[in-house]
């Protein structure tokens, strides 16, 4: 089968807004699709789409605006393979079928399971919450690229950012990995 | 400000995304409560927590490597290409890239005028896209929507006319590649035919020795045609006297025929 691709200065402008934000396309599809075959996958299926729409591109946010591309890519991946995980209204429900809750005997003592807990408590949130989270704490997004890339209004980040906090705090994965303050501290 | 205002806008100051004056306001606060204070270092663990304990997953260096060659086109070595879906694959990738070149390296040999290329490529477009069922990127047959969804894409402004009164109605749009560059695509239906017409810019050239306007490729027509500033080439399984009307209509535009 032939294969197709753009030309030279389309390309290029594509490589120049692309690959600064690979480490952090990489980064987001593998946590919404947690593992690393299909994280593979989605980036290169958002590559092709960003070849196709890189040309006729002006000068813009080029973070949010592949990351909006890696995130639709995640979703499609997630409607056609996990269609379950697509985000309900009520988040408690889902932290809790999504994972086995009762940490490992090892999991209580060793400091670096630490986390461990924190990851599986992070990779246990509806994907709703765990993308907001992450863009925030792991790529440090402002609220409005955060709304810009989740097709959210800012106000929303705000709160699911909240949500996705105070579920974190009262994961069943987190009781003996996070102090007591911690656990109970903010809304 | 007491505890309840700061509390509501505590992890809005902690993420630095207060705005100046509550900011202060809520510094001040801060510096005379204890429990607030508290509340706001919490925040600022947790989020360092998240920082240091939580994986960042970089992108993989072979996969970096592949995406950096194909955007750079350097690879050369040859292998049959299995999947079109994996041309980025590890597998396919020297593959696709050989065939790539040699497609480059063909059309550069290839006189640019021979028509009967072009007609291929388009055809092929056409054919991958109705397998794929992907045939437009923006579905609505109303071309006041169509026509700036292309425009913005492009760095050009393709004409998208009405015709259904005349049988053809519009279907939408999606961005395409001839010769390398993208291009608009229109498409259109006329019974339960699917019609794609490629429309871009007539080059500013001397006249070019005339091709034929209509072939056949795979079962194929395609119709070429020249107007409104526009060179038109329109494939479909329809007929080729339907094409030939349908191309110089459009070509036509808004000229009185």
């Amino acid at each position: 089968m032939e294969v197709r691709l753009p030309d030279r200065p389309a390309r290029s402008r594509c490589a120049e807004l692309v690959l600064p934000h690979l480490n952090s396309a990489y980064n987001l599809a593998r946590w919404l699709s947690r593992n690393d075959a299909d994280a593979e996958d989605i980036v290169q299926d958002a590559l092709e789409r960003a070849l196709k729409y890189a040309s006729g591109l002006q000068g813009t946010n080029a973070k949010a605006w592949f990351l909006t591309i890696v995130r639709h890519a995640c979703y499609d991946w997630i409607g056609r393979n996990r269609p379950a995980e697509l985000m309900r209204e009520d988040g408690t429900e889902a932290i809790e079928a999504a994972v086995d809750p009762r940490p490992t005997p090892e999991e209580t003592v060793i400091a670096e399971a630490d986390a461990q807990a924190l990851m599986r408590a992070i990779a246990a949130l509806p994907v709703g919450f765990r993308e907001v989270l992450l863009l925030r704490e792991q790529e440090d997004m402002s609220y409005h690229d955060i709304a810009r890339v989740v097709d959210i209004p800012i106000g929303t980040v705000m709160s699911r950012l909240a949500r996705a906090r105070s579920l974190l705090r009262r994961s069943p994965l987190l009781h003996s990995v996070l102090p007591q303050s911690m656990r109970t501290a903010g809304k | 400000m007491n505890c309840n205002e700061a509390a509501a806008l505590l992890a809005t100051y902690s993420d630095g995304e207060l705005d100046p004056v509550q900011s202060a306001a809520v510094e001040k606060h801060l510096l005379a409560c204890v429990e607030c204070t508290a509340r706001r270092d919490d925040q600022l663990a947790l989020s360092a927590r998240i920082k240091r304990d939580v994986p960042y997953f970089p992108a993989p260096p072979a996969m970096r490597s592949r995406i950096e060659a194909v955007l750079a086109e350097t690879s050369t070595r040859s292998r049959p290409v299995r999947d079109r879906w994996r041309w980025l694959g590890a597998g396919a990738f020297a593959g696709s890239m050989a065939t790539v070149l040699a497609w480059f390296m063909g059309s550069a040999v290839l006189e640019w005028r021979d028509g009967t290329d072009l007609a291929a490529e388009a055809v092929a477009d056409h054919v991958r896209a109705t397998l794929s069922s992907h045939v437009t990127d923006v579905a609505t047959s109303d071309r006041h929507t169509v026509k700036p969804w292309l425009s913005a894409r492009l760095d050009y402004s393709p004409p998208v006319q009405d015709l259904s009164g005349e049988g053809f109605a519009l279907t939408g749009g999606r961005l395409d590649y001839l010769e390398r560059r993208a291009v608009a695509t229109l498409v259109y239906r006329y019974r339960e035919h699917v019609i794609d017409v490629f429309v871009r810019p007539a080059p500013e050239r001397a006249a070019r020795p005339s091709r034929p306007p209509v072939s056949t490729v795979r079962g194929f027509n395609v119709v070429r045609a020249s107007g409104a500033g526009m060179d038109w080439l329109v494939v479909s399984d329809t007929s080729a006297e339907v094409l030939t009307a349908f191309a110089a209509r459009l070509a036509r535009g808004d000229a009185a025929p």
